[in-house]
C-alpha cells in the first residue's frame, strides 16, 4: 500500500521539486539583473489566476444571475485571467499529447510543431469551401486530423523502412512544413485584401467564445476530449496496450506477439492527429484572429512547448492538462510580470527549460544520496 | 609461500551482496608454463573465481599470492600490472577498430594529444605474432574479423601488455572444430614460452587434449585436482557431476501419444551469425515431458526461440499438430496451442511495470473475450482472470493493480506460468522454469509441469539443473554444441553418462535407438 | 506582369556571373553549421548526443557580443562564446555521464532554456526588445581576400574541422574517444576513464558550437535577437548524420548547407528572374536543404555507423 501511495506521489512531489528549482534559478537569474523576483512572481501568478475574490464573485454571479446581467456590472471580468490561462492551455494539452503517446512508445516525436501548421492550414482551407454551420466546424477539424496525421506519416514509414531516426526526419518535417505554410498562404490560401495573413475562417466553422469579451472557446472543450479519448485508447484498448508495452520493453512485446513496426505507426499517426487538431483549435477557436498569420505568429512553438507540457505531466494525457494549465498560466501570466515588475516576458521560458533540464535526471529523488555518498 | 607457483589462491570465499554464496573457501594454484583446465557445471563457481583473479570481483575472504607476493586487486587494471589477463566470452573489443587500434587501446603509452605510435606499436605486435607462431591481419576493422580470429586479437591485446597469466573463459566456444584445432595450437606455443594459461571448459576432450592438470569445482567448493594423464572422462565426469542420488518424484505412467511438435533438419543461427543448432530432429509427444539437458550455450536458447517465433529459421521444419509453423510470429503460434515459459522472465515473459493484470494478458491481450465495446479492454474481467490465475497457482499478491515488479522472482514465474498454461497448450514450452526460484516455487511449477504431462499435454523442458532434468523428464537429450549427443530415458541414464555428454564425450551405445524413436 | 526572359542558358549565365558572390556569401553562411556539427560528431564519437546545439549557438552568440561589447574586443567575445559552450556542454555532461539522465530530454531543455535566457538577457542587458546591434568595436575585424572581405572564422573553420579529424583519427585521445563511444566497458578495462573521455569530448563539442554562436553575433550578423540561430543548431545535427561522423564530411555538408542558402536568397534578388518564378517559389528553395537532408540520411543511413552506445549512459556492472 505504501508503495502504491509513493506511486502516485512520486512524480508529484519530483515535479514541486523541479519546478521550486526552475523558479530559483529564474529568481537568481532576476536578483543578477536587480530584478525584484517576488514581484515578479506575485504578478505573474496575479496574471495567470486572477484573484480568487473576484472569481468567487464571478463564478456566484454567473449562478445565479446569468450572463448577460454580470456581463452589466463587469463582474464577468473577474474570470478574465483564468480564462485566458486556459486558452492558452487548449492547443498545449494537444502538443503535449504528440509527444507524450510518443514517449509512452518508446519514441522521441518532436513533429508535433510542423504538424501544428498543416493541421491549422487545413482548418483553414475548410473555409474555402461553404457549409451549414457546425457541420463547416466538424469538417474544418476533421480536414485538420488528417493533414496532421499525414505529416506524421514519412517519418514512421522513414523509421519503418530506412531506420531514420525520428528526432532527424521530425525535425526536418518541421522546416518544409513551415515553408509549405508560408507558400500556401503566400498563394492560394491568401487574404487578397490582407497580404499578411490567410483567409479567415467562415462564420460557419468558428468556435465562439463562452463567455463575452473573452477569448475561451469551446476548443478547450475539443481539447480536453481528445486528451481524454487518448488517456482512453492507451489504457483501455487492445492498441493502446500494445503502445505502452513496446514503449516499456519492446522484447518482451515480441514474444506477447506484439507487432513493433505497426505499433510505432500508430503512434505516430495517434501524435499527428493530435497536433494537426491543435492547429485547429488555435485557428477555428481563438478570437479575435480566425486566421493564420503570414510568418505562422500564432502557432509558433505550440509544438516545442507541448514537448515541456508533456514532459512536466510525466507523459500522462491528464498529467498533460494539468501541466499545459501551467504553461499557459506562466504565458498568460508573463505580461502582467513585465508590466508590475518590468521583468521580461521570456523569463517564464528561461523557468520552463530549467525544469525540463532538471526532470532529464532520472530518479531525481535519489541524487541527494548520491551526493552524500561522494562526500561520506 | 611457494615462489615456484605463479598464483595461489587460499580459501577464497565469495558471498555476493545478494547473498548468494558463489564460493565457499577454494583453493586453486597455477604453477609456470601450464595449462590448468578449471572444469564444472553452470554455477560451480569456475566464473566467480576467475572474475577475482582477473580483478572484477573483490573476495569476501581469501589470499591470493602471485609469485609468492600477497596481493590485493581493486580492478582489472591492477591485475593486468601483475601480469594477469583475461579474456571473456564476451570480447572486450571496439568492433569498428582494427586489430591493431584494440591492441593499442589502453596502452598507447603517451600523453593524450600526442599522435598515435601506430608504426611502432605494428613492429612490436608483429614481432609477437612471429615468435608466437599466429597472425591476424592488423588492419582489417575487428568486426569483420572471423569470430575465432577475433579471440586471438583479444589473446595477443593481452600479450602485449606483458601479461604471464592468461585466463580463458571458455574460449572453445564461438570456435569451429578447425578453428580449435589451431587454437590448441596456439596455446601450447604460449606455453612452451613459459606462459600459464587457465582454461575454464566444461568439454571434457578439451581438457584431455591440451591440459596438464585439471581443478574441478562442484557447487562452490573443490571437488578434486588431477593432473591430466591421470584423468579419464570418467573420472572427470563423477568430479563435475558428484555422486548423490538423484531424486525423483512420483510420477504417473502415462500414455504416451502421436507426436504433437516434430522438428525436422533444423538449423538456426545465433546472435553472431554462427550456426549454433545444425540438422537437428526430434519429436515430443503428447504425454511426455521430454528434457534437454546440456551446459548453457550449447544451442539451448536458439533452440527455444527457433520454435517460438522468436529466431529465425534458416533450414528445416517445425510443426505442431502436423501444420509446419517456422517463420510463424507468438501470436500465430499460440492459436496453434503453442505455450511458453520463457529462460528470462524479467526481460521477456513479462513487462515489470505493467501491473499483474496487464501482464496477465500478454500475449492473448487481442482475445475476444477480454474485450467489449469499441475494442475496449474489460478490465474487470480480465482482474477476475487474474484472480483466478493468482488463486490457481497460489500466488502471494494482494492487488491485480500493483506493477508486477513488487511480486517476489518466484511469483513472478508463477505469474508467467499461469498465465501460459491457462492458454490450453498443446505444446508447453519451458525455459529454466525455476532458475533462481526458491524450493516452494520450485516444488509448485514441477508439479504443474508433471500435471500437463498427466493431462497428455507435450511438454518440452530445457534446464541446465540435472536435478531438474531427472526429476521430470520422460526422456532425456543431452545437447551438446547444437546436437544432441544421445536421448535417453532416465532410468537408463546415470549422473556419470549424463556428465559425459555434457562434456560432449558419447556415451550411449545401445539405448539412443530405443528412446529416441 | 513583366515577361520571362531568362531561358535555361540565360539563368545558368546569371549564375556564373554571381559565382563569386554566392561562393564568398556561402562560405560566409557555412560557418556556424560547420562548427556546430563538427563539434557535435566530436560529441556523438563519444556517445553522447546534444540536442541542444541550437540553444547553445544562441546562449553563445549572446554571451559573446555581450563580454565583446563590455571589453570592446571581440576575441574576448569569441572567448566567452567558447567558454559559455563548454559551461552548457559541461551541464549537459553532468546530466548525461554522472546522472545517467536522458541525453534528448536534457538538449531539450538546453533549447528551452536558451530560448527564454537569451530574450530575457537581451532586455534585461540592453533595455532592448528582442534585438541589439553589436557596435563595431565588438566585432571581428575582416580579412581581405580576392573574394572580398571575409570573416578570419572562416579558415578557421576549415582548420578546426581538419584538427577535429586529426584529434579523432591521428591521436591517443581520438582513439580513447571513438572507443568509449563503441564500447565503453573495453575502454573501462583497459584502464580508461569513461566519465573523464566523455567529459571532455562533449565539452569540446559544446564549445565549438559557442564559438558558432559568437560568430552569428559579433562577426556574421552583427546583432543579437533571439531568433538569431534560426534552427542552425539542428541543421547541425543533420549534417552530423549526412557526414557519417566524419568531421571532413561534416565540412563539406556545413558548406552544401551555405550553397542552398545562398541559393535561396539569390533567387530570391535576381530581378530577372522574378517574373520566371511562380509566386513566393523562394519558399521551395528554402525547403530543398531540408529535403535533401532528410533524401540523404534516408539513403545514407544504411551504411551510416553510429557508435554502438550513443545516447547510452555507462554502467559499471
Amino acid at each position: 500500500m505504501r508503495t502504491k501511495l509513493w506511486g502516485w506521489f512520486k512524480p508529484l512531489v519530483e515535479g514541486l521539486f523541479a519546478a521550486l528549482l526552475g523558479f530559483g534559478i529564474g529568481a537568481v537569474l532576476m536578483l543578477l539583473w536587480k530584478y525584484d523576483p517576488v514581484k515578479a512572481y506575485l504578478a505573474l501568478f496575479q496574471g495567470a489566476f486572477g484573484d480568487f475574490g473576484s472569481i468567487g464573485k464571478a463564478l456566484s454571479c454567473l449562478l445565479s444571475q446569468g450572463i448577460d446581467a454580470c456581463k452589466e456590472t463587469g463582474v464577468i471580468y473577474g474570470l478574465y485571467e483564468l480564462t485566458n490561462t486556459l486558452t492558452n492551455a487548449t492547443p498545449l494539452i494537444l502538443t503535449g499529447l504528440t509527444f507524450a503517446i510518443g514517449i509512452r512508445a518508446g519514441l522521441f516525436n518532436i513533429g508535433a510543431e510542423g504538424q501544428v501548421y498543416i493541421g491549422a492550414m487545413a482548418a483553414v482551407a475548410a473555409s474555402l469551401f461553404s457549409l451549414p454551420p457546425g457541420l463547416h466546424v466538424l469538417v474544418s477539424i476533421l480536414f485538420a486530423l488528417i493533414a496532421g496525421a499525414l505529416w506524421s506519416l514519412p517519418v514512421a514509414l522513414l523509421k519503418a523502412t530506412r531506420g531514420v531516426h525520428e528526432v532527424i526526419s521530425t525535425i526536418m518535417l518541421n522546416w518544409v512544413g513551415r515553408y509549405l505554410a508560408y507558400y500556401l498562404i503566400a498563394t492560394a490560401l491568401v487574404d487578397p485584401n490582407r497580404a499578411e495573413k490567410s483567409i479567415s475562417i467562415a462564420q460557419s466553422a468558428r468556435l465562439l467564445p463562452i463567455l463575452p469579451g473573452m477569448d475561451l472557446t469551446a476548443s478547450l472543450l475539443v481539447s480536453v476530449l481528445f486528451a481524454g479519448i487518448i488517456y482512453w485508447i492507451l489504457w483501455q484498448t487492445a492498441l493502446g496496450y500494445e503502445i505502452r508495452a513496446v514503449g516499456l520493453n519492446p522484447d518482451a512485446s515480441r514474444y506477447g506477439g506484439i507487432r513493433p513496426t505497426r505499433t510505432m505507426i500508430a503512434s505516430f499517426v495517434l501524435g499527428g492527429l493530435a497536433a494537426g487538431l491543435a492547429g485547429a483549435t488555435q485557428i477555428l477557436g481563438r478570437p479575435p484572429t480566425y486566421a493564420l498569420y503570414e510568418d505562422l505568429s500564432n502557432v509558433m512553438n505550440l509544438g516545442f512547448d507541448g514537448i515541456a507540457v508533456a514532459l512536466i505531466g510525466r507523459n500522462h494525457p491528464l498529467g498533460a492538462i494539468v501541466a499545459a494549465i501551467f504553461m499557459g498560466g506562466l504565458s498568460a501570466g508573463s505580461n502582467q510580470m513585465q508590466i508590475a515588475a518590468q521583468v521580461p516576458l521570456e523569463m517564464v521560458r528561461v523557468v520552463q527549460g530549467a525544469i525540463i533540464l532538471t526532470l532529464a535526471i532520472p530518479e531525481l529523488l535519489s541524487i541527494f544520496k548520491i551526493f552524500r555518498r561522494k562526500r561520506g | 609461500m611457494s615462489e615456484s607457483l605463479a598464483i595461489q589462491m587460499l580459501s577464497i570465499q565469495k558471498i555476493y551482496p545478494d547473498g548468494t554464496v558463489a564460493l565457499k573457501g577454494v583453493n586453486f594454484d597455477l604453477r609456470r608454463g601450464e595449462i590448468h583446465g578449471l572444469l564444472g557445471e553452470n554455477g560451480a563457481g569456475k566464473s566467480t573465481l576467475t572474475k577475482i583473479l582477473s580483478g572484477l570481483l573483490r573476495p569476501t575472504e581469501g589470499k591470493i599470492f602471485i609469485r609468492g607476493k600477497l596481493k590485493n586487486f581493486r580492478n582489472p587494471s591492477d591485475a593486468l600490472r601483475s601480469g594477469i589477463g583475461m579474456v571473456h566470452q564476451h570480447f572486450a573489443l571496439v568492433p569498428t577498430f582494427s586489430a591493431l587500434e584494440n591492441i593499442l587501446l589502453g596502452q598507447e603509452g603517451s600523453s593524450n594529444l600526442s599522435r598515435l605510435q601506430m608504426s611502432k606499436a605494428r613492429a612490436r605486435v608483429e614481432e609477437m605474432m612471429r615468435a608466437g607462431g599466429f597472425s591476424v591481419p592488423l588492419d582489417a576493422r575487428t568486426e569483420s574479423l572471423a569470430v575465432g580470429v577475433q579471440q586471438r586479437v583479444e589473446i595477443i591485446k593481452m600479450l602485449y601488455r606483458s601479461v604471464d597469466v592468461l585466463i580463458l573463459d571458455e574460449p572453445t566456444a564461438v570456435l569451429t572444430p578447425v578453428e580449435v584445432h589451431d587454437f590448441f595450437k596456439t596455446l601450447r606455443t604460449l606455453r612452451d614460452a613459459g606462459k600459464s594459461i587457465i582454461l575454464i571448459t566444461h568439454k571434457l576432450k578439451e581438457i584431455l587434449d591440451v591440459t596438464d592438470r585439471v581443478t574441478v569445482l562442484r557447487q562452490g567448493q573443490n571437488a578434486g585436482q588431477i593432473a591430466t594423464p591421470e584423468a579419464t572422462p570418467e573420472i572427470l565426469a563423477r568430479m563435475m557431476i558428484g555422486h548423490d542420488v538423484l531424486p525423483s518424484i512420483e510420477k504417473k505412467p502415462t500414455q504416451i501419444g502421436s507426436a504433437i511438435m516434430q522438428v525436422s533438419h533444423l538449423r538456426v543461427k545465433d546472435n553472431l551469425g554462427l550456426h549454433s543448432i545444425e540438422d537437428l530432429s526430434f519429436a515430443v509427444h503428447a504425454g511426455e515431458i521430454l528434457g534437454i539437458a546440456g551446459v548453457e550455450g550449447n544451442g539451448q536458447t536458439e533452440l527455444v526461440e527457433a520454435i517460438t517465433g522468436l529466431r529465425p529459421v534458416e533450414h528445416g521444419e517445425i510443426s505442431i499438430n502436423e501444420k509446419n509453423i517456422a517463420g510463424q510470429n507468438p501470436r500465430q503460434l499460440y492459436q496453434q496451442g503453442l505455450a511458453h515459459v520463457p529462460e528470462d522472465r524479467r526481460r521477456l515473459g513479462m513487462i515489470l511495470e505493467f501491473s499483474l493484470s496487464e501482464n496477465s494478458i500478454l500475449g492473448v491481450h487481442r482475445e475476444k473475450r477480454f474485450h467489449g465495446w469499441l475494442g475496449k479492454i474489460l478490465w474487470g474481467k480480465v482482474g477476475s482472470h487474474t484472480w483466478d490465475l493468482i488463486k490457481k497457482f497460489s500466488i502471494v499478491a494482494s492487488d491485480v493493480k500493483a506493477p508486477a515488479k513488487s511480486l517476489s522472482g518466484g511469483n513472478q514465474q508463477k505469474l508467467v506460468c499461469a498465465r501460459e498454461f491457462d492458454k490450453q497448450p498443446s505444446l508447453v514450452v519451458a525455459a529454466q522454469p525455476t532458475r533462481g526460484l526458491d524450493i516452494s516455487a520450485t516444488q509448485y511449477i514441477r508439479d504443474q509441469l508433471v500435471h500437463l504431462r498427466d493431462e497428455g499435454k507435450a511438454v518440452l523442458l530445457v534446464s541446465a539443473d540435472l536435478e531438474e532434468i531427472f526429476q521430470l523428464s520422460d526422456r532425456i537429450a543431452v545437447m551438446y554444441e547444437g546436437k544432441f549427443m544421445g536421448v535417453a530415458k532416465p532410468e537408463e541414464l546415470d549422473r556419470e553418462r549424463i556428465g559425459l555428454m555434457m562434456g560432449g564425450v558419447s556415451a550411449l551405445a545401445a539405448p539412443v535407438g530405443e528412446a529416441a524413436r | 506582369m513583366q515577361e520571362c526572359t531568362v531561358n535555361f542558358v540565360g539563368f545558368l549565365s546569371l549564375l556564373w556571373n554571381s559565382a563569386p558572390d554566392l561562393l564568398r556569401l556561402a562560405l560566409i553562411a557555412m560557418v556556424p553549421i560547420t562548427l556546430t556539427s563538427v563539434g557535435e560528431v566530436f560529441s556523438e564519437k563519444s556517445g553522447i548526443v546534444n540536442i541542444g546545439l541550437e540553444g547553445i549557438l544562441l546562449i553563445s552568440a549572446f554571451t559573446s557580443l555581450w563580454a565583446a561589447e563590455v571589453t570592446s574586443s571581440p576575441w574576448i567575445g569569441l572567448l566567452a562564446g567558447l567558454g559559455t559552450g563548454a559551461l552548457i556542454g559541461w551541464i549537459h555532461g553532468l546530466i548525461a555521464i554522472p546522472l545517467k539522465g536522458d541525453q534528448v530530454i536534457s538538449g531539450i531543455g538546453i533549447n528551452l532554456f536558451a530560448l527564454g535566457f537569451v530574450a530575457f538577457g537581451i532586455m534585461a542587458v540592453w533595455k532592448s526588445a528582442g534585438y541589439h546591434q553589436a557596435p563595431p568595436a565588438a566585432r571581428v575585424p575582416a580579412l581581405q581576400t580576392p573574394l572580398g572581405d571575409l570573416s578570419p572564422l572562416i579558415p578557421a573553420t576549415i582548420l578546426i574541422a581538419i584538427l577535429t579529424w586529426f584529434l579523432l583519427n591521428k591521436t591517443v585521445l581520438g582513439l580513447r574517444v571513438k572507443a568509449v563511444g563503441e564500447n565503453p566497458e573495453a575502454t573501462d578495462v583497459a584502464g580508461i576513464s569513461v566519465e573523464r573521455t566523455r567529459f571532455f569530448a562533449v565539452i569540446y563539442g559544446a564549445s565549438l558550437a559557442g564559438l558558432g554562436g559568437a560568430y552569428l553575433s559579433i562577426d556574421w550578423l552583427s546583432t543579437i535577437t533571439k531568433e538569431l540561430s534560426a534552427g542552425r543548431g539542428f541543421i547541425a545535427l543533420a549534417n552530423v548524420v549526412f557526414s557519417g561522423l566524419n568531421p571532413l564530411l561534416a565540412l563539406l555538408g556545413g558548406f552544401l548547407f551555405g550553397v542552398f542558402d545562398t541559393l535561396a536568397l539569390w533567387i530570391d534578388t535576381v530581378s530577372e528572374l522574378k517574373p520566371c518564378l511562380p509566386f513566393a517559389f523562394h519558399n521551395f528553395v528554402k525547403m530543398l536543404p531540408y529535403i535533401a537532408t532528410l533524401a540523404v540520411v534516408a539513403v545514407a543511413i544504411g551504411h551510416a555507423r553510429f557508435p554502438k552506445q550513443s545516447g547510452q549512459p555507462y554502467r559499471r556492472e
